[in-house]
């Protein structure tokens, strides 16, 4: 009787930790497009659970799970800016059953020679989200760009932006807006983007580069402010924030989402995924997510190709302006 | 309030929600028992089924989840010394000798009462403070958490055991977590060229190596054939005891949701900071880590509590006060919820649910917690050579899983044959863990002011809090220098 009892725990307790593993074993098979899927797939995500990315891969994953007819496993890979995700994915072998869902933190890190998985060893499959990137202040600081303008040029070395991380698409915004304005700034990189916006909103520094989605909050109660979008054209929904390009600099670059796979991959494949990628994308489903989490802001669609040639052009760009930093 | 209150502990009560929270409880008992299995890994893999569910209740699961694994760490850790989640760690100190000495039910009863108890006080303080208290938590920023982290580092001398020794274990602490990215810079530190080590090394396996697997070691050395049987019997409420700890819990609870508020500061810090200052008041310090009441009830009430007030930041300003906070803080986000100070009018119900429902899970907590802990200690009559497998299985399992890394699991293993050797010089092992915790908070917090005050070191003494938190710190430190001189003195005198 007891001794059943232990039994039926430890079983219950090895049922629970294989839930914790959940990796299902993937196999190999045929590489044309024809028996595509050809068997179970491997999201993985190149960030923390809950983020942006995170949320991306899993919205995204049920939808590929019916229309592909297969099951598939998400794996959070988020140490070293996602680095292990990258390698995982460029070691895989090209059946295209391993999908890297990543942000342009890949990028970034890849500019400031954190990341060892070059372009060449992954295949751009698709960009999906194209979020804007804005410099946010604390209104009792700044009412407005102008303002910010005038004081930065005034007092070098007296303003103070936060952001995530070392490497971040924060830190690169950070690095190009210094570079095209001419300002003398400083940047402190912080662990979480609760950090940042919690030194923004008390105060200690001046302002930070971030989304608009991730503060709608704060702008309601009016205690952050967006002054600056980095964009061609105005948001609608937004109308009255000045962009970049009006202001004579060229900057548009935001955080990307998007998807990669093993640069093994054949070329059959990679356009099959995308096709359906593009599918999704372009479902009601998807686009009332990009509603609801604010990330409609502008399109967000890019196949292979271009998606390809923007992230070599965004490279060469972050790794002079990370050079010229140094 | 009393009108939000009163709906929320409506719709808590609807039948599927009471069974919700009690299935929470129950995952949440089952996840923070097993090493390795924190809240953290439980509430991500429950994020995707709580998509489905409407926001209210997904919600109350989550936070019920959260709740009962920062409790239920403390089962493994008492009774096998595998803190079951880092949150844990100091439990264990005084609570596995307890066992050790046959007492395992005084000090798992101690250890459910305190729980309860801090839970309990966190929870009100969330009712009813939370947007009070989040703008008072904004107030400590770079220069602040650097204080915290040097006062929390000055706990070493508190901790017993030979100083020297103890210095020696901040030390190899503070130097592991060096190891990885610099946070600042992004440069590589003793990495290697290895990807694995430029991840840093996370703190669970290092805690599970060297308490659990050091621990299995030591004891696979010892004969136990002739073991009798061992009956675990609970008390939760002892009067006697109660009488003695009561101060211990009041202080403890206390100083446990305030350090739970601060943003990015977590359970495990409060857990810490509590224990050291119980040594520090206590009229018998030495006695410490030999298995006293006080030891147990400090760290469990802090947690707990801290584990409630780092929700505050979450739902007054949008920004998470722990790690698990961060991940539930995604989940809003998902659920097409805007996080934010407005959060709290906006979604007055949701978030008066969710504080019923934490209330009601430190009442299943305390009603359900004594059957669970005894289906647990009932594995303390197995015969060690079956027990000791399983746990160095469950250890693997639970590394593996927080970022499903080999590398993690070698390490874990690494730590616990250095555990083991440390042990037999009588190594305070936490030290090692008080350096890991507090070092990458003191460094990257020092780094941050300076930039902040462009290298002007005077940024921590013109703001009231840093400056008092630092000069306490110096006075402590001056203390321990100070007081076997004097003792001598007096010594020579007679």
């Amino acid at each position: 009787m007891l001794r059943n009892k232990f039994i039926s725990i430890i079983a219950l307790m090895m049922v629970f930790l294989l839930v914790g593993c959940g990796n299902s074993s993937e196999e190999s098979a045929g590489k044309s497009d024809e028996n595509y899927p050809s068997g179970n797939m491997k999201f993985l995500v190149a960030a923390g659970a809950g983020g942006g990315t995170d949320n991306f891969a899993r919205q995204v994953q049920p939808m590929l799970e019916e229309n592909l007819g297969t099951t598939i496993s998400v794996v959070n890979l988020p140490s070293a800016s996602g680095a292990q995700a990258h390698k995982r994915t460029a070691n895989s072998e090209g059946n295209g059953l391993t999908l890297d869902f990543a942000s342009s933190t890949y990028i970034t890190s890849l500019a400031a020679g954190q990341n060892p998985t070059g372009l060449e060893q992954l295949t751009p499959v698709a960009r999906m989200q194209s979020d804007v990137m804005t410099l946010i202040v604390n209104p009792n600081k700044y009412k407005n760009f102008d303002e910010f303008y005038e004081h930065a040029k005034n007092n070098p070395e007296d303003v103070t932006i936060g952001g995530t991380h070392a490497a971040s698409p924060d830190k690169m915004a950070f690095l190009e807006f210094k570079d095209a304005t001419g300002l003398d700034l400083n940047f402190i990189p912080y662990d979480e983007q609760g950090s940042v916006s919690s030194n923004v909103l008390s105060g200690n520094i001046d302002g930070m580069f971030g989304e608009i989605s991730s503060i709608l909050g704060y702008m309601e109660s009016g205690e952050m402010k967006p002054i600056l979008i980095f964009a061609e054209e105005r948001l609608k929904d937004f109308p009255e924030i000045p962009t970049t390009v009006e202001k004579g600099w060229d900057l548009t670059n935001g955080n990307e989402r998007g998807v990669f796979v093993s640069a093994d991959t054949p070329d059959e494949i990679v356009s099959k995924i995308e096709q359906e990628l593009k599918n999704i994308y372009d479902s009601d489903k998807y686009q009332e997510y990009e509603k609801k989490t604010n990330l409609d802001f502008r399109e967000g669609w890019l196949g292979s190709e271009e998606y390809r040639e923007k992230l070599e052009k965004d490279l060469d760009k972050y790794k002079k302006l990370q050079k010229e930093n140094k | 309030m009393l009108d939000s209150l009163l709906n929320g502990f409506l719709t808590v009560t609807e039948p599927m929600n009471l069974l919700l929270l009690f299935s929470a409880v129950f995952i949440g008992f089952l996840g923070g028992a097993l090493p390795g299995i924190s809240g953290v890994i439980l509430v991500v893999i429950l994020l995707p089924v709580t998509y489905g569910m409407d926001s209210t209740s997904a919600f109350m699961l989550l936070t019920a989840i959260y709740g009962a694994t920062v409790f239920s760490g403390l089962i493994t850790s008492i009774l096998y010394r595998a803190p079951g989640t880092p949150e844990a760690v100091m439990t264990a100190l005084d609570g596995y000798p307890m066992t050790q000495r046959g007492e395992a039910g005084k000090a798992l009863g101690i250890g459910i009462f305190s729980s309860v108890l801090g839970g309990t006080v966190g929870t009100i303080v969330l009712i009813i403070f939370t947007p009070l208290l989040a703008s008072v938590a904004l107030q400590f920023s770079s220069p602040e958490f650097f204080g915290l982290a040097v006062l929390g580092l000055t706990v070493v001398a508190s901790l017993g055991g030979r100083l020297i020794l103890g210095l020696i274990g901040v030390m190899l602490g503070l130097f592991i977590a060096t190891i990885g990215i610099d946070p600042l810079t992004g440069t590589e530190r003793f990495t290697f060229n290895s990807l694995n080590l430029s991840a840093g090394v996370e703190l669970i396996p290092v805690i599970v190596g060297l308490f659990a697997v050091s621990e299995v070691l030591k004891k696979a050395k010892e004969n136990d054939t002739e073991k009798e049987i061992t009956k675990v019997k609970i008390k939760i409420f002892d009067s006697s005891i109660f009488r003695k700890i009561r101060f211990t819990l009041a202080r403890s609870s206390i100083l446990g949701v305030a350090i739970g508020i601060l943003p990015g500061i977590g359970a495990s810090t409060a857990a810490m900071v509590s224990y050291s200052e119980t040594v520090r008041w206590s009229k018998h310090p030495k006695k410490f880590g030999k298995g006293v009441p006080e030891g147990i009830a400090a760290p469990e009430a802090a947690n707990n509590a801290a584990a409630m007030g780092a929700l505050v930041p979450l739902f007054a300003l949008g920004i998470p006060g722990s790690g698990t906070t961060a991940i539930i803080l995604g989940a809003f986000v998902m659920h097409g919820l805007q996080p934010g100070p407005t959060f709290m009018t906006n979604n007055s119900e949701l978030i008066y649910a969710v504080f019923v429902g934490l209330f009601i899970v430190n009442i299943l907590i305390l009603l359900f917690s004594k059957p669970f802990i005894r289906m647990f200690s009932k594995l303390l009559n197995i015969p060690y050579a079956s027990l000791g497998p399983i746990i160095i299985i469950c250890c693997i399992v639970g590394t593996f899983s927080v970022r499903n890394s080999m590398f993690d699991v070698w390490l874990m293993l690494g730590f616990g044959v250095l555990g083991y050797f440390l042990e037999k010089i009588d190594f305070p092992l936490v030290a090692i863990i008080l350096g890991l915790v507090l070092g990458p908070i003191a460094e990257s917090e020092l780094r941050r002011s300076l930039a902040l005050s462009q290298g002007d070191f005077s940024i921590f003494f013109i703001r009231p809090i840093s400056a008092s938190l630092i000069s306490v710190a110096i006075l402590l430190v001056c203390a321990v220098i100070i007081s076997p001189i004097i003792k001598k003195r007096k010594a020579q005198k007679l």
